[in-house]
């Protein structure tokens, strides 16, 4: 054809396209889909697609007794699984108006923070991947295998460890265990130096998360965030601080807080969280051996169990937020209903909806991870 | 705290308000109150984050229950205020305008319990999407029955079962026995 002779085509005056992302996705812990509508490679509107993990949780755990569904609840969420299991015994032991022993509530907390230190790990390992910084990620999960072997030690489980029962822990940890964890805290703490070297004063990371994803204060509150996404907003607000539960209000640690509410202040929350994992553990290794007494109370028969009627709402803080159950008894061997109310319920699908917008293509799965969501949280 | 509640919330009429612990207060009233209830606890006592919405299928006396769970980072306290409404037809008023996340529960309960929420931005189905049955977190919807209508039972009896079965083992229970 000879050049006089090309004529253009014309197009409608459009450059918009849509793309998924996902459901098989590294921008997010799971199957979880993001429809985002571009411009060129600016995000003009996302919509989140979820149900890829639905297994019916609260339907299933209407049909099995009590005690059953502590075998249920940790699938729910599986980078940080132990929130779920001591909410759930936590909301049980309301309705039962029993009290776990001391001891219990020492050994819940010292594997509530192990999980914290685990998930944290593995969250901000994973933003790292999203920035092409993959050393960081293998690093994490390689750190955070090495929490996992302690919760083999302790429970018999890598990852769910169905350990919490209402009433109590299974076991009492085992001889030797604190010392061990002791020396894997000293491990991970100048183990944090190294990340700061890799990661956090990396200017690749600082400069690709820099103003990514921002959200004020008073979006974050209208949007229902909570956890280390509200407070890299500004607001130190901590369920375990603001509203104790087990023995949290007998331990000394900071709530973290950034301003500038973005992807890098997130990861910077987290970062302080695993120094105050550290220090809470440190104390729960302290004072734990002088705790006495058994480690779970005498409850009735398993199978033949009922929690008498009525209804608890209870909640605990996760390492991604504010998490609840809102079980309901009417006085039989099994719950009459259990909503799950996970924290990234808010996170994973209106947030990240209003944040991608805006946003460029490139910057999505960073803001996804950065949100540190849950898919299974919401699917259920 | 709690006293701070009662005096805010002393206008309203048929309201039941108990305190279950230091920073938890359940309030039972009618459907209709709970706008009014919801403004004035987030307007004048800082109970800004709506922690969840709750729905139980109380099929026997033909009605929903809705729980709303709200936090006040000003007082820390939860408040759990419970409505019920008829069954059928099952329609309630949405409460996005004070909050936005109760756009993710109400969708989340139109989905699961079919109840109907006037004025929410989204209604459409969002994680059962490829599901035409009736919405399955009803207390009708009976999940065995509906997997044997649905699917065909195989039986399973493996050359390995069989091989254990003459040497005299095998499995002695199967799980119609033990029902």
């Amino acid at each position: 054809m000879r050049p006089e002779n090309y004529q253009a085509k014309s197009h409608p005056p459009s450059n918009e396209y849509e793309l998924n992302f996902g459901p098989n996705h590294p921008g997010i812990e799971g199957n979880y889909a993001l429809r985002v509508k571009l411009r060129g490679d600016r995000v003009i509107e996302a919509r989140a697609d979820a149900g890829y993990l639905h297994r019916g949780f609260e339907k299933l755990m209407e049909g099995r007794l009590w005690i059953q569904n502590i075998a249920l609840v940790p699938r729910i969420c599986v980078p940080d699984p132990t929130p779920m299991e001591v909410c759930y015994s936590l909301s049980v032991e309301t309705l039962c108006v029993l009290e776990a022993p001391e001891r219990a509530q020492w050994i819940r907390v010292m594997q509530l923070e192990m999980s914290r230190l685990a998930a944290h790990l593995f969250a901000f390992g994973g933003h790292a991947a999203t920035t092409g910084l993959y050393t960081n990620m293998f690093w994490g999960v390689a750190d955070r295998d090495l929490i996992l072997d302690r919760f083999e030690e302790l429970t018999g489980g890598r990852v769910y460890s169905i350990y919490n029962l209402p009433g109590g822990v299974r076991r009492d940890v085992p001889d030797g265990f604190l010392e061990r964890l002791a020396a894997l805290l000293d491990y991970l703490e100048a183990r944090l130096e190294d990340y700061d070297n890799l990661f956090f004063r990396n200017q690749v990371f600082i400069r690709r998360a820099r103003d990514v994803g921002a959200m004020t204060r008073e979006q974050a509150l209208e949007w229902g965030v909570t956890g280390p996404n509200l407070r890299a907003t500004g607001l130190a607000f901590d369920v375990r601080r603001d509203d104790p539960y087990l023995i949290y209000d007998q331990l000394e640690f900071d709530v973290i807080t950034q301003q500038a509410g973005d992807a890098l202040a997130r990861n910077l929350v987290r970062r302080g969280e695993l120094k105050q994992s550290i220090r809470i553990l440190r104390q729960i290794i302290e004072r734990l051996p002088a705790v006495p007494g058994p480690v779970r109370v005498p409850i009735p028969n398993p199978l033949a169990w009922n929690a008498p009627a009525g209804e608890t709402y209870t909640r605990v803080e996760s390492s991604k937020g504010e998490l609840a159950y809102y079980v309901v008894s009417t006085g039989g061997d099994k719950p009459y209903r259990v909503q799950v109310r996970g924290p990234s319920a808010m996170h994973a699908v209106r947030v990240l909806e209003k944040l991608s917008v805006g946003a460029r293509l490139e910057d999505v799965a960073q803001i996804m991870f950065s949100l540190d969501a849950c898919p299974p949280e919401v699917d259920r | 705290m709690s006293r701070a509640i009662e005096h805010i919330l002393r206008d309203l009429e048929h309201i039941a308000i108990r305190h279950d612990s230091e920073r938890r207060v359940r309030i039972d009233l009618a459907s209709e109150a709970l706008p009014a209830l919801l403004e004035l606890l987030k307007g004048r006592a800082g109970f800004v984050h709506l922690s969840a919405i709750s729905c139980v299928d109380w099929i026997d006396s033909g009605e929903f229950e809705l729980v709303y769970h709200l936090w006040s980072y000003e007082l820390n306290t939860l408040v759990s205020a419970h409505i019920r409404i008829p069954r059928d037809p099952g329609v309630y008023l949405s409460v996005y305008d004070l909050y936005q996340p109760a756009a993710f529960f109400e969708r989340d309960i139109h989905e699961m319990f079919g109840l109907y929420f006037e004025g929410s931005p989204d209604m459409r189905p969002f994680i059962l999407t490829e599901w035409n049955g009736p919405p399955p977190m009803r207390k009708d919807f009976d999940s065995e029955a509906f997997v044997n209508q649905t699917f065909q039972w195989e039986t399973y009896h493996p050359d390995w079962l069989k091989d254990l079965e003459e040497q005299g083992g095998g499995i002695d229970k199967r799980p119609e026995d033990i029902r």
